[in-house]
């Protein structure tokens, strides 16, 4: 039997060794650094941790529902969205993940593009 | 693992979890209003609080992602807490209430306070924690940080005076007089168990309570990293404790203590006088100063007080240099909600 996309990035220590350096990235960037200003970074760590077990199609518990409400009132357009994606991708290529790998995360990530976007 | 004769208490009433279920789902069930999320250990939004004695009881698992001083002061996450032995439980907001006196106010700058209170029988705590204190003769209650070591005899805080302070005026004259606190909370702690690891401590204003309590409580373990702390102002008439520091600074050779004004520098007839003779005392933003002398920060354990907006940046700031997320204690002092001041 074939692993899960989860289990051959490694599982938890992954998403561990990858949680800082995303939210770093995604701090610095100044397309999107505006939108955590006011929100505490500790939770924010946490949320950011949960969106990458999530794109590394590890457990969660996130819905459809979560994502449309948690992201609503925020105006995001698809160059935030972008953004995000872009930082996820440099995350995992500094992290010397496979390339085919890194196109199956950002495929996963980027099937809630609807509803981040809430449309 | 069987559930037989495993209880949960919390608010005064008890529970009994079923076997394999988590705290949280056995306090939902019960129709007990908690917080939740992600219901995996995740988002800390449903994090309660074990009391003594049954903080020994509480699982690992439920402790993961916390940090070290909410270990220690026995925070877990309820939804990944699969209980193995009875649990007491509150919610951490929730702290113990206590009548104390005030011993002595002493004005030590221009616009603060240090006040002594008696330490009431059975209140424990940690350097650097806070307390919420109320008057009895009104409904007034305000946060101030313990700038005291648990070894003091006295609890000290410093007090801001606000013009009109409700609490701050009236605290002003208030030597001998009774009130009552509630805490100790936050989480502003030195943390036991790491004697070389540098710290870094940056404050404003009355932050520099919790600070000086993180530093003595350093001192006092025999701690051997460097220490760093940095006491802000707007100007130099806002600094204040510069001889304690000072005295600190000779009795901690691993100690360097600076102020900083964002506006200076003192010229003659400014209070108090003299600062630089005594302290390192700089000119200009806090985080610009503090993070061109500190730019790696990856081993450091960081503790900022003082104004929310300049503990957001200084948090922010340290997190890009590097610093650990679970090594960073801020404790931003939040203005009162009502418009009482």
């Amino acid at each position: 039997m074939s692993q899960s996309l989860y289990e051959r990035l490694g599982g938890e220590a992954a998403v561990d060794a990858a949680v800082d350096l995303f939210y770093r990235k995604v701090l610095s960037d100044s397309r999107i650094s505006h939108f955590f200003d006011s929100i505490d970074m500790d939770r924010q760590r946490a949320k950011q941790k949960a969106f990458l077990t999530y794109a590394f199609g590890g457990p969660n518990n996130y819905t459809a529902r979560d994502m449309r409400s948690a992201h609503a009132s925020m105006k995001l357009d698809d160059s935030h969205f972008d953004a995000v994606i872009e930082n996820l991708g440099s995350t995992l290529r500094e992290l010397n993940v496979a390339e085919p790998l890194i196109a199956e995360v950002l495929g996963v990530a980027n099937s809630v593009r609807t509803e981040v976007l809430n449309r | 693992m069987s559930s037989e004769g495993i209880f949960i208490r919390f608010e005064g009433a008890t529970y009994r979890p079923n076997a394999g279920e988590s705290v949280l789902d056995c306090l939902l069930r019960h129709g007990v209003a908690l917080e939740s999320h992600c219901r995996s250990g995740v988002c800390q939004s449903c994090k309660l609080r074990a009391r003594e004695p049954s903080r020994k009881d509480v699982p690992a698992r439920a402790q993961s992602g916390l940090r070290e001083s909410e270990r220690r002061g026995g925070a877990l996450l309820a939804c990944v807490c699969f209980p193995t032995a009875s649990l007491e439980l509150e919610r951490t907001e929730s702290a113990p209430r206590y009548t104390t006196r005030v011993v002595s106010v002493e004005q030590v700058g221009r616009a603060v306070l240090r006040v002594e209170l008696e330490r009431p029988e059975g209140f424990e705590y940690q350097a650097g924690q806070f307390i919420q204190l109320e008057r009895l003769d009104e409904p007034v209650m305000r946060p101030y940080s313990l700038a005291s070591l648990p070894s003091d005899p006295t609890l000290v805080l410093h007090v801001a005076v606000l013009p009109n302070g409700r609490m701050s005026g009236w605290l002003a004259g208030a030597a001998g007089r009774s009130l009552a606190f509630r805490g100790p909370l936050g989480e502003c702690c030195y943390v036991e168990g790491e004697p070389e690891r540098p710290l870094l401590l940056a404050g404003t204003g009355t932050g520099l309570a919790p600070l000086l309590g993180v530093a003595r409580a350093a001192e006092r373990a025999g701690h051997r990293g460097p220490v760093a702390l940095f006491h802000g102002a707007r100007d130099p008439s806002g600094l204040y404790g510069v001889d304690e520091l000072a005295a600190l600074r000779r009795r901690m050779p691993n100690l360097r203590a600076a102020c900083v004004v964002l506006e200076g520098p003192p010229s003659a007839g400014d209070e108090p006088r003299g600062i630089g003779e005594r302290c390192e005392l700089w000119v200009g933003a806090l985080d610009r100063i503090l993070f061109s002398e500190y730019s790696k920060l990856d081993d450091y354990r960081l503790f900022f007080c003082g104004s929310p907006e300049l503990v957001a940046l200084l948090k922010k700031r340290a997190y890009l240099a590097g610093a650990s997320l679970s090594r960073i204690h801020s404790d931003p002092f939040l203005p009162p909600v009502t418009k009482d001041a």
